[in-house]
């Protein structure tokens, strides 16, 4: 039983509290979810859980919290490290040990355990997980979703009786975040472990939270109730939720299971009056000469075909969206469009020009890249520096307008002498975004932008890649995101072992994809519907 | 003599290397290479020196062929030996000009290399460059046999803090070298290129920043999952035993080798170390953890450190021909001389190549 | 107390290591028997190595009083990890002669964290890279003691920028620029003056290697300072270029990267090392209490 009475905590030197006046009651043995704009307050809340709040972060708390009987303001986090098991995002930046089973060990070294039972219990935490095959493995050969249920297993090994966990598959891929979630799954229903986790990607959690705990924004209290009555009264949802919400479907539907049977009735309600797709926004026809051209292209690394002679255009005005399997080759070809990698065969055009003889700096006045990890690039002690570093380094005049302008675009023009790393992951990307469109270049080119970010962010960044398409610049996204390939996307590409094994409007090639049609597709298969605006849109009701 | 009992020993050697030898813990390893440090700091006899190097190499050859591995070095290691014995004769002979088998000689006004080029200055240099040679040979032996993780654990608890963070850095290495892959590419993506010092700061800033941020989420986890590296204690009783011990151990030696107070000097050696261990068995408490999988200590391990202990003592106490091991060819350049029973103890050094 | 003791401990180790890298120039002269022979002429050797042991392992104990807690040893993990990658690229591709991007943060470190952390990180920077590298040798422990000094010596930059402040800022009418510039100018000269001592502390170690041990150019008649005047002359010959490389490097480093890295090592410094215990209270207290360096109050009412 977790207890919050009254709670206010402040960060140190921070201007407004990060919990302000929260009182909620947590039950034993439930998986819950967190969810809440961000800047809420849900990490604050994890980590007051297990006294890295406020014995980490200091600062000031007022109010009384509990964890079962323990008191994480007088206890130390080394005491309650046996209650409260902790998981954290970055699968980089958690492990202490080279090898899968001395990191497991590491926690039960601590607490100083005789060998003998130290033993039994890796062995044990190994089984937990499943990762008794792994055991051996130095940890930085595993993959994302192996780490983090490494990361859990280290947590658990002091046995815990409840489990934190703050957005463990924000920086996964899909299949990855799903064997996190699965394993969770299992020991919430195996162990009845209580398990409190702060994700964004409710798609895959959903069907198995019991509660779900709101922290909305300041001013209004939080909400702890079961799934379907906090689904049904938040903004931000999975498209299948607010599908169900708009049309009145009761109880709510919470996976494609139980929402086909609500869709199939409606559908063969409206039978043949299917209303083609509606797009905000068609995609225009190609006008004039493809922005970037590729041809023939051929990557290997070392034995491994990356690429195998790829043919590819990307015209103005459009947006493209390149998606397949992990090792399939998209980032490769998004890589070698910018000259990151530099193919064995094939010729690449930019703007006209091929890009053989130019250096990565050069081709990337006209043609704007954005790394996965936005971090990479910010390193100037403002908003605004970032943008002047960057003409600065291509040798073009710093144009105050210009800056203002482009930050006003983005959102940004409040934070324009902020630190730029001490912003919202969602601002960050902005200001990223930023730096490499300053140069006004004709493409832009998007490796996953979308990991790591909350609903509110997505939508942000979906409308800005719209806008910038209707101005006339070809973009090209490379995600596993389904949802936004069928929010923006003109043209979609499918890869895989280095081909293109499909090409062509969302609707064909999404909508009947096992792997990747999005929720609305699978509601309603062969009405070429991908997003809920297209289901509502034939629906004859106007929505947002 | 002992030419022939080398050789013997090869062939045998070679005839056994159809199975693995097994593995040795860490700490018999660190009892091998203790003992080749001593001898070969002791020693510059040639006969001597060149035992050791043949059971060095010997060992060696039986570990990297047994565990596989690809000779990566830049130079073969004959290659590197000639070289280090070839720089340090040369050396010698060019510094020091000593000696009655005069080679040739460089007018005196030149500062440091003039004078007397001798031979015994070149065979001297050779010595050295040898002495080095054997340690090399050890060392690598042990980089081959030993692991990062093993090495970690012979890490006394006294300094378990340390040994922390130096797990750590090892373990974020792998990441820090893909970060600057990265932070290459994202900045070479916004128009930078490498040209002059200053461009290498949007490189470094990145990096340093990222790291920082790292460390933070790293010291959440670790707080997390209950360590407490603990604050400072008051009463540092400890720290003053290993400082008192220190200055025993230092005022001892002194004693010895300026006014020559032997029995005075070597009792406060003792005492000085036996403080300076519990110093450091005390400080070890502080820290309470306990070791997961340990290394089992094995007949063979006691082989080892066995085979060491007979060597080092040869070497070390007065029962043999002590001065065979101080051979210099100042004067005159002479034979050296050599005790069977010490080059006899010196074979204890092979206990590693055996299993 | 333990500023007595630290004090102790600092001066003592650094004497006795000092006088133990030294050893060639006044050993002998002390240890002359009365036939002019050397005594223990042979072990002396040894001895010395040993002696440099135990007062790596004194000075470390006390050292590591300075990396408490879970961030601080988190940092110095990541910096150690950093600083021991900067030494691969080092080797892999060479600078000129023995420049060594290593000293900027072991300097920095040491000057922003305290003299234990800058040990620590310069003596585990070494070792780290040797045992990745599997390069590990007889001369490491002597790298990893003389990398450890410069960071140990570090925060004396402190006092030395704040003096040459003072006495400059009267002349100077925009004081703040030129406070920060003081300070990077210390450091960097700071950092330019060990890369040159640096190469002498290991020049000292291999000497003996290269001219044999002492009584073998050592002549009864002779003193320290001629001893002291030969290896000089054996240095400039053998390693200054190469340590002049190493010094002018560090000071580049040092006067370009500076004040970027300072800043985010003070940032890093203001905003999480500050708490030991935070300032709590339940509800109904009529008091706080200050939450600042290093105090440890809790102020609660019993519920």
């Amino acid at each position: 039983m977790i207890r919050f009475e009254h709670v206010t905590y402040t960060y140190p030197e921070a201007a407004s509290p990060a919990l302000n006046d929260l009182s909620l009651e947590l039950p034993e043995g439930q998986l819950i979810l967190v969810v809440g704009p961000s800047g809420a307050g849900k990490s604050t809340l994890l980590r007051c859980l297990n006294g890295l709040v406020p014995h980490f972060s200091g600062g000031m708390l007022r109010g009384a919290v509990r964890v079962g009987e323990l008191d994480p303001v007088r206890a130390t986090p080394r005491v309650l490290s046996r209650r409260v098991g902790f998981v954290f995002q970055d699968p980089e930046a958690q492990f202490v040990t080279e090898i899968v089973e001395d990191e497991i060990a590491f926690a039960l070294e601590n607490a100083a355990m005789a060998p003998q039972e130290m033993r039994v219990r890796v062995e044990e935490t190994l089984d937990l997980l499943d990762l008794a095959p792994l055991r051996d493995r130095p940890i930085k050969t595993l993959s994302g979703g192996e780490r983090q249920r490494v990361a859990i297993a280290a947590a658990l090994a002091l046995r815990p009786s409840i489990l934190a966990l703050d957005e463990p598959t924000s920086q996964l891929d899909p299949k990855s975040a799903e064997d996190v979630l699965n394993s969770l799954v299992r020991l919430n229903h195996d162990l009845g472990l209580t398990i409190i986790l702060v994700e964004h990607r409710l798609e895959r959690v959903l069907p198995y939270v019991d509660s779900i705990l709101y922290l909305p924004d300041h001013g209004e209290p939080a909400l702890f109730d079961d799934v379907r009555s906090i689904m049904g009264r938040v903004e931000l949802a999975p498209p299948l939720v607010r599908l169900g919400k708009a049309l009145g479907w009761r109880p709510l539907p919470l996976t494609i299971k139980e929402g086909l049977r609500f869709s199939r009735p409606w559908l063969a309600e409206r039978n043949g009056t299917f209303l083609p797709r509606t797009q905000t926004g068609q995609a225009p026809a190609h006008r004039g000469a493809p922005f970037i051209r590729a041809r023939g292209i051929r990557v290997r690394f070392g034995q491994q075909e990356a690429l195998r002679g790829v043919d590819f255009d990307l015209w103005p005005g459009e947006i493209v969206v390149l998606m397949g399997r992990n090792g399939a080759g998209k980032t490769t070809l998004l890589r070698s469009l910018v000259g990151l990698v530099r193919p064995q065969a094939g010729v690449i055009h930019v703007a006209g020009q091929n890009i053989a003889g130019q250096d990565v700096a050069a081709i990337c006045r006209k043609v704007g890249y954005l790394p996965q990890d936005p971090n990479t690039l910010l390193f100037a002690e403002s908003v605004q520096e970032e943008l002047k570093i960057t003409l600065r380094n291509h040798q073009m005049k710093v144009e105050e307008e210009r800056i203002t302008a482009l930050l006003q675009r983005l959102n940004l023009s409040h934070k324009a002498d902020a630190y730029p790393r001490d912003l919202s992951v969602g601002e960050r990307q902005r200001v990223a975004l930023a730096a490499i469109s300053v140069t006004e270049p004709g493409a832009l080119l998007l490796d996953e932008p979308t990991r790591g970010l909350d609903y509110a962010a997505k939508h942000e960044l979906e409308r800005m890649l719209r806008k910038w398409r209707n101005e006339g610049m070809a973009i090209l996204v490379v995600t596993h995101d389904v949802e936004l390939a069928a929010a923006i996307a003109d043209r979609v590409i499918l890869m895989s072992q280095g081909e293109m094994i499909a090409q062509g409007s969302p609707a064909s090639v999404l909508a009947t994809s096992p792997l990747f049609a999005p929720q609305i597709a699978r509601l309603f298969p062969e009405t070429g519907w991908l997003t809920v605006e297209d289901v509502l849109g034939a629906n004859g009701r106007c929505q947002d | 003599m002992d030419i022939s009992v080398k050789g013997a020993l090869v062939q045998n050697g070679m005839q056994a290397a159809s199975y693995p030898p097994r593995s040795i813990h860490s700490m018999a390893w660190m009892a091998w290479i203790a003992a080749i440090v001593v001898i070969a700091t002791l020693t510059r006899n040639p006969f001597y020196l060149g035992l050791m190097i043949a059971i060095a190499a010997f060992v060696r050859w039986r570990w990297t062929t047994q565990l596989a591995l690809p000779q990566v070095a830049l130079l073969s290691p004959l290659r590197f030996s000639l070289l280090v014995v070839a720089s340090a004769a040369l050396f010698n002979m060019a510094m020091v000009h000593t000696g009655s088998n005069v080679l040739f000689v460089l007018p005196s006004w030149i500062p440091l290399l003039g004078g007397a080029w001798t031979l015994e200055a070149l065979v001297y240099g050779a010595l050295n460059g040898v002495a080095l040679v054997s340690l090399f040979l050890g060392f690598s032996v042990l980089n081959h046999a030993t692991s990062v993780r093993s090495l970690l654990r012979l890490i006394p608890r006294a300094f378990y803090p340390a040994a922390v963070v130096t797990s750590i850095a090892v373990s974020f290495i792998p990441t820090t070298l893909q970060q600057i892959e990265q932070i290459r590419e994202a900045q070479a993506v916004r128009g930078h290129r490498l040209r002059g010092v200053r461009s290498w700061l949007p490189l470094t800033i990145p990096l340093l920043e990222g790291g920082v941020e790292r460390a933070l989420q790293l010291a959440e986890a670790m707080t997390a999952r209950g360590f407490a590296s603990g604050a400072p204690v008051q009463k540092r009783w400890s720290q003053w035993l290993v400082l008192a011990g220190f200055v025993g151990v230092v005022v001892g030696w002194l004693l010895q080798i300026i006014w020559r107070q032997q029995e005075i000097g070597i009792a406060l050696l003792v005492l000085g170390t036996l403080l300076v261990l519990a110093g450091l068995w005390r400080a070890g408490r502080r820290h309470p953890h306990t070791v997961y999988r340990a290394e089992r200590w094995q007949l063979h391990d006691w082989l080892v450190v066995l085979g060491a202990g007979v060597a080092v003592v040869a070497y070390l106490l007065p029962w043999f021909e002590r001065e065979t091991l101080f051979y210099y060819p100042y004067p005159t350049l002479t034979w050296p001389l050599f005790d069977w029973r010490i080059g006899l103890a010196t074979l204890g050094l092979l206990a590693p190549a055996l299993s | 107390m333990t500023r007595a003791l630290r004090l102790a401990t600092y001066s003592l180790t650094s004497l006795v290591g000092l006088a133990a890298f030294l050893y060639p120039f006044w050993l002998p002269e002390v240890t002359q028997n009365a036939d002019g022979t050397l005594a223990h002429a042979h072990d002396s050797a040894l001895m010395v190595t040993l002696l440099v042991g135990l007062c790596f392992v004194v000075l470390l104990l006390e050292v590591q009083q300075d990396a408490v807690g879970a961030k601080m040893i988190a940092l110095l993990g990541v910096l150690v990890a950093i600083n021991a990658t900067l030494r691969f690229i080092e080797t892999a591709i060479p600078g000129p002669g023995g420049f060594s991007p290593i000293f900027l943060l072991i300097v920095l470190g040491g000057y922003v964290f305290g003299g234990g952390f800058g040990f620590l990180l310069g003596a585990l920077t070494l070792l780290v890279s040797a045992l990745v590298t599997g390069g590990v040798g007889p001369w490491l422990p002597y790298q990893m003691f003389a990398a450890g000094w410069v960071g140990l010596t570090a925060p004396l930059c402190r006092p030395i920028a704040a003096f040459l402040d003072r006495v400059t800022t009267p002349r100077v009418s925009r004081a703040l620029h030129h406070s920060l510039r003081t300070e990077l100018w210390t450091l960097a000269l700071f950092a330019a003056y060990w890369g040159l001592l640096y190469g002498a502390i290991m020049n000292l170690w291999f000497w003996p290697f290269a001219v044999g041990p002492a009584q073998m150019h050592w002549t009864p008649g002779v003193g320290a300072w001629e001893t002291v005047q030969r290896y000089l002359v054996f240095y400039v010959v053998t390693s200054l270029a190469w340590d002049l490389a190493r010094a002018g490097g560090n000071l580049l480093l040092v006067a370009v990267a500076g004040t970027a890295l300072l800043r985010i090592l003070r940032r890093f410094q203001r905003r999480f090392t500050f708490v030991y215990a935070p300032t709590i209270y339940q509800e109904g207290a009529s008091q706080e209490s200050a939450s600042r360096e290093g105090k440890a109050e809790i102020a609660w009412t019993s519920q």
